[in-house]
């Protein structure tokens, strides 16, 4: 049987005894970062790494905005190791939901097995990983990956033999590896490959060689292989389903979805929260300013928008909205007005029914729901009193 | 946090959170001193101290459970669970020779108890292999630690627990110590496995393991960790008109008590607020339109609190505002690249801060005891990007607020059970979770364990020639004590009130109803000078040097409202620089006429008291015993000297209380300054007396787990080397010396009428989850109207008085209906909550040795 790598970020081409080489980044960072940077130019959504190892290519891919479906595949992994862990969204991801779902899984299983789980990604990553595939399975490989998976992208890294030689110890990097290539026999394997199965393949890689020794070429050696689109069009979407029957070999051992603005709960919590900031601010400036009646309301007679935060067009155009105001102990904000507000704006992309009916759910609208009602005052407790006794901030 | 200071801070790092606030679930409503919002009208304290203080400054045992705080998650899991166990293991019981045979009393009448601990019905009954795990080079993160070992999974095999620095497994590995490589990033770790012991099933050691794998338990039932304890997001509770999430959750421990071992499961809850620090300063800036306002009030507000950074959710406490830079100033990497915040936090994370103009958080890391002396690298934040946590002065002071957690966080003994009841049901049902906990052979009762307590009698309380007993069920007495003449009163002849302008009417309010309730106490009054000043620190002050005389009395100073810096320095003045007894009281309180006769009463009472009279007695039935509390203050905002409070009785009625205070400069022990302070005491007692004390009963408050050996190795002796010579040889003086715990997870229940409900005030429970090692019980001494009550823990640790349980249980009783701030029965035996106080002032107001002259009058009521 094959083996995954254990740990794609611990891989020891950079631990020689003597300092010989020193690179500016470490060259894993090198390889998550030149992911990254695909993932993030291409906007991609759907993203698996085939021996993820200890996750943190797929930490450090979670924060993308684009990123939605994060699946890691190592046949090694434990489902005790990641719960609560940093692949969970934690408090943040609560406060400040992201805008898109966002949701990671994590199997148990090889990357050499069939699982139809993984079928129809844009990306698919195998850093540092085939090297460790002994022959048979270095056979089975590309059929799995390119063959049945048949992502939009692939990404495959691996060690540069030309460049062990600046590497004191003479053998492979790692004592896993079953192989490591130059430059031509990867290139080989890869054009090869992609021939196949209808792919094209660019080459870079990581790692800069020390100054003279350029001919040698990167330390660790990058395939981006693209799908054909004139294929794709007409197999990509639809033909994994077709002709892939549910297959799950693989184990789920950890599963996490982000709350995100695409659920109606984080919308509404988001909304609200930035509406009741926004309030927060007018009523202040409200209590603050001088006002004057005017029939049952108590209106304003300075600006109640926040000098911070906003552009001088923003000012003015919320300036020019209908105002606050007060009746009793209770301060109302026009809808209109609070959807000018850049933030809340943005939330509801302009619908006023949205922010209507949002905002109903969670505070409370006036009598013809044109404006959001909160208290006036904020009452202090009275730590010796009970509720009879408290009394406004405000005394006049 | 403030009443738990761990006085040998060389000793222990283990309480080391910042924030140090357990967010305890449950605002505990004890009806202490300080009563709790939303609580009936209840006027227990008349003196506002806490109107005028930012609050986030300090946790009151009720206010530090409705705050939750983020708890900054200790590097290491070794250290976790250090506290508690250190102290499971201390034998103090072994000394005292009066209760070798129980420590079980028999007094009161017996009542059936539930308690929020279930029972470990099968554990493994085989020997463990413990391992001890070293890394070359040394890593810190116990993250790390654990990921580093899990490179050789496949030789530890699938049953194995790891607590960040050993590691347990049912079986032996082939050989004794191994040398294994494993691989961080791109460096060589050698990681050690030695055997170092076999561990019998009995053993302690193991429990600190089964802990471990519950809390991994929790992990794998979707609990979202945040510091010590787990919470479940999906049941969170929205409180949108404040911004304001509360997540509901656990806290467990598993520990050997009496005759079994118990998980003690408890809820818990973590409050989220919806706002970060930039939301904060932008509201501020609006506000503050003047620079050097401004800065002054972010400061204010942010400094010493707790953030958590969006991406990544690490907490820190913001030391400091750098308003010289914005998130457009570089730093450097740790390759040496120069970047900026914004391209960092860009290309690291896909944030995107878009105020540019924003100053910086500067943390200086966080705050570890045991690290104090290392200086570290500050840490500089975007406000963006900084969550708030825990909750501000102004939503502490908003009444809806706290209202509305409080009815949410509160629990009832039916809701609690119901929620446990929920956790334990899902751990039995949880396949993963059960396969887990058979690979132990771990299994737990299902429902709550039962066992008999006891309720002791009511207390008779003597308020001159009347004499009443405490009411059965709320243990309060508040009309009996003011429809009659006092203990002992003090005359009102020389005395000021001050009063700002424009609150006149206020200040004739307090004269008038005052002349009208201090007959009936038997308070005599002349007219006072009453002195009309500006609202300013400068005119109260200048009134005050200008009118004070060494016959004034009593100052009582009306304020306009909750403003801290003049209540400090009114306190300050008046306690230091000119010691008389004060009364501070805010107009607003006495605008009220229907509550105005009650109040006036309260505080008509309350100068009484710091004038040096007394309001009631209790007969403890011992004599010639001089009783001393002590507690503490920690400010863990600005990080000052630490305050300890040494309250020890003058006079045999326990009507008079000599207050000192002990300055604790960080690191440092309180050993020096309780010989001074004890010394002192005895000197009083014997001046008022004519002779010493024959015994000394300690009650200490104020002590972090993991504190008790400490307790054992250096304070008790302390006092006793400080009484051998003070005493003559052989006069055999007696020293009872008893640990005070407030902040536990223990809850018990009665039942009747099918509910659980809340025991009877002066329950007491010394069996089942007491300790087999220690002379301990419980006492539910207060009444709460909401929620669930606290019972006290009190641990007999040296007893050379040679206390049956009935009589130090009794004692403890009596001695929690002594707090003459408040006619009904505190948490703590009153010296230990007169220590509070008096630390609390002087550590939140005065920050000075109090006037020598006042120490002998309660003069911080």
């Amino acid at each position: 049987m094959e083996q995954n790598r254990e740990c794609n970020s611990m891989d020891n081409c950079e631990v020689p005894s003597k300092k010989v080489i020193e690179f500016k980044a470490p060259v894993y960072e090198q390889r998550y970062y030149f992911v990254k940077n695909l993932v993030n130019r291409h906007g991609l959504r759907k993203i698996a790494d085939l021996g993820f190892g200890d996750a943190t290519l797929l930490w450090m891919l979670k924060y993308h905005r684009c990123v939605q479906y994060l699946v890691g595949v190592d046949i090694a992994a434990r489902p005790f190791e990641w719960g609560g862990g940093r692949l969970s969204p934690g408090v943040g991801g609560y406060i400040i939901p992201r805008e898109l779902d966002l949701t990671i899984t994590l199997y148990r299983g090889s990357a050499v097995q069939k699982d139809s789980r993984l079928c129809g990604f844009d990306l698919i990553t195998c850093i540092e990983l085939t090297e460790h595939l002994d022959s048979e399975d270095l056979a089975k490989f590309p059929e799995v990956v390119f063959g049945y998976f048949s992502p939009g992208m692939v990404v495959i890294s691996t060690p540069n033999s030309e460049f062990n030689p600046l590497f004191p110890a003479s053998t492979f990097r790692d004592p896993d590896h079953r192989f490591e290539w130059n430059r031509t026999q990867f290139q080989t394997w890869a054009l090869d490959v992609a021939k196949l199965y209808n792919y094209s393949v660019e080459f870079t890689g990581v790692g800069d060689p020390p100054a003279g020794a350029e001919r040698v070429g990167y330390c660790t050696q990058i395939g981006v292989f693209q799908k054909n689109i004139a294929k794709a069009t007409e197999s990509s979407i639809s033909e994994p389903e077709e002709h892939a029957p549910e297959e799950h070999v693989y184990e789920v051992v950890y599963t996490t979805s982000y709350p995100s603005l695409q659920q109606s709960k984080y919308f509404r919590l988001t909304l609200s929260s930035e509406s009741v900031k926004a309030i927060g601010l007018m009523k202040s400036r409200f209590l603050r300013g001088l006002r004057k009646r005017e029939g049952d309301r108590v209106v304003p007679l300075g600006s109640c928008t926040p000098q911070f935060g906003l552009t001088e067009a923003q000012r003015a155009e919320i300036e020019q909205s209908p105002k606050p105001y007060s009746v009793g102990e209770k301060f109302y904000v026009p809808l209109e007005r609070l959807i000018i507000y850049p933030k809340v704006d943005h939330l509801v992309a302009g619908s006023m029914e949205k922010l209507r009916t949002i905002l109903a759910e969670g505070l409370r609208l006036n009598g013809d729901q044109s404006a959001v009602q909160v208290e006036l005052v904020d009452y202090q407790t009275q730590h010796l009193f009970d509720e009879h006794l408290i009394s406004p901030v405000l005394e006049s | 946090m403030s009443h738990r200071t761990v006085l040998f801070q060389g000793l222990s790092p283990s309480r080391s959170s910042p924030s140090g606030q357990q967010c305890q679930a449950e605002p505990g409503p004890e009806p202490e001193a300080e009563p709790m919002v939303g609580r009936p009208p209840n006027p227990r304290h008349l003196e506002p101290p806490r109107h005028l203080e930012p609050p986030r400054h300090y946790t009151e045992p009720e206010e530090a459970q409705l705050v939750a705080t983020l708890q900054a998650t200790s590097v290491k899991e070794r250290s976790r669970f250090g506290g508690i166990f250190r102290d499971h293991v201390v034998d103090t019981r072994q000394y005292l020779d009066h209760v070798r045979e129980s420590t079980a009393g028999t007094q009161g009448r017996p009542v059936k108890l539930f308690t929020n601990h279930f029972r470990v019905t099968s554990r493994p009954q085989q020997v463990t292999y413990k391992y001890n795990i070293d890394y070359m080079p040394d890593i810190e993160d116990g993250k790390v630690r654990t990921e580093l070992l899990l490179q050789h999974k496949a030789l530890i095999g699938k049953c194995h627990i790891f607590d960040g620095s050993s590691l347990l497994l049912p079986h032996k590995l082939l050989s004794p110590k191994m040398e294994l490589v494993s691989l961080l990033k791109k460096q060589v770790v050698k990681v050690t496995i030695e055997f170092t012991s076999e561990l019998m099933p009995t053993s302690p050691d193991c429990l600190r393991y089964y802990n471990i794998l519950f809390r991994r338990i929790l992990k794998m039932m979707e609990l979202e960790q945040v510091g010590r304890n787990y919470y479940n997001k999906r049941e969170a509770t929205e409180f949108s008109d404040h911004n304001l999430v509360i997540w509901p959750g656990y806290v467990t421990s598993i520990l050997e008590y009496e005759t079994s071992i118990t998980l003690c499961a408890d809820v818990n809850h973590k409050l989220v607020r919806m706002q970060t620090a930039y939301d904060l300063i932008s509201a501020l800036c609006d506000g503050f339109p003047a620079k050097q306002d401004l800065q002054e009030q972010v400061a204010k507000q942010l400094v010493g609190s707790i953030v958590s950074t969006v991406f990544n959710n690490k907490t820190y406490r913001v030391d400091d505002i750098n308003w010289e830079e914005t998130p457009r100033t570089t730093f450097k990497t740790s390759d040496g690249a120069e970047i900026t915040f914004v391209e960092y936090y860009k290309t690291r994370y896909d944030q995107v801060v878009t105020e540019l103009n924003q100053p910086l958080l500067i943390s200086k890391g966080k705050w570890k005891k045991s690290q104090r002396d290392t200086p570290q690298e500050p840490v500089l934040l975007v406000p963006q990007l900084c969550n708030l946590t825990g909750l501000t002065d102004d939503l502490r002071k908003n009444y809806r607020v706290m209202r509305d957690l409080a009815l949410h966080m509160r629990l009832d003994p039916e809701k609690r059970q119901h929620e446990l009841q929920k956790l334990m049901n899902a751990i039995q049902t949880n396949k993963e979770v059960q396969q887990e906990l058979q690979l132990w052979d771990l299994k737990f009762d299902a429902s709550f364990l039962s066992f008999s307590g006891r309720i002791l009698k009511e207390v008779r309380i003597f308020q001159g020639r009347r004499v009443f007993d405490s009411h059965p069920q709320f243990a309060d007495w508040s009309k009996e004590t003011r429809s009659g003449p006092l203990l002992n009163v003090k005359s009102l002849d020389h005395w000021l009130i001050l009063y700002p302008t424009g609150n006149y009417r206020a200040a004739s309010f307090f004269l008038q109803s005052l002349r009208r309730v201090t007959p009936t106490m038997g308070i005599s009054m002349r007219e006072a000078k009453i002195l009309e000043v500006s609202d300013t620190v400068q005119s109260y002050t200048t009134a005050l040097e200008n009118h004070v005389s060494s016959k004034t009395q009593m100052v009582i100073c009306v304020l306009s409202s909750e403003k801290k810096d003049l209540y400090d320095s009114i306190k300050q003045y008046l306690c230091v620089s000119c010691p008389i007894p004060s009364q501070c009281v805010i107009a607003r309180t006495l605008d009220k006429p229907q509550t105005l006769m009650t109040i006036v009463t309260k505080l008509a009472q309350q100068m009484n008291c710091k004038m040096g009279g007394a309001l009631w007695k209790v007969d403890t039935g011992l004599q010639n015993t001089m009783f001393i509390g002590i507690d503490c203050f920690h400010d863990i905002v600005h990080r000052r000297k630490s305050i300890a409070g040494f309250v020890s009785s003058i006079n045999q009625e326990l009507t008079q209380w000599f207050s000192q205070c002990l300055f604790q400069e960080s690191g440092q022990e309180l050993v020096n300054g309780l010989k001074a302070c004890l010394e002192a005491a005895l000197k009083l007692w014997c001046k008022h007396n004519l002779f010493l004390p024959q015994a000394i009963i300690v009650y200490r408050d104020g002590v972090g787990d993991g504190q008790l050996q400490a307790l054992l190795d250096h304070e008790v002796p302390q006092i006793e080397s400080s009484l051998k010579s003070v005493y003559p040889k052989d006069s055999g003086v007696k020293l009872t010396f008893i640990v005070v715990k407030k902040r536990i997870n223990t809850r018990f229940f009665v039942e009747s009428e099918g509910r659980l409900r809340n025991p009877l005030p002066g329950t007491v429970i010394d069996v089942e989850v007491t300790k087999r090692q220690w002379y301990d019980f419980f006492i539910v001494s207060q009444s709460v109207k909401d929620g669930t009550v606290t019972p006290t823990h009190y641990n007999v640790i040296h007893d050379t008085v040679r206390f049956t349980p009935d009589r130090i249980q009794c004692l403890t009783y009596r001695l929690c209906h002594m707090y003459y701030n408040l006619p009904g029965v505190t948490r703590v035996p009153a010296p230990c909550h007169y220590a509070h106080k008096l630390a609390y002032l002087v550590g939140q107001s005065i920050h000075q040795e109090p006037h020598h002259s006042l120490a002998s009058r309660l003069f911080y009521l």
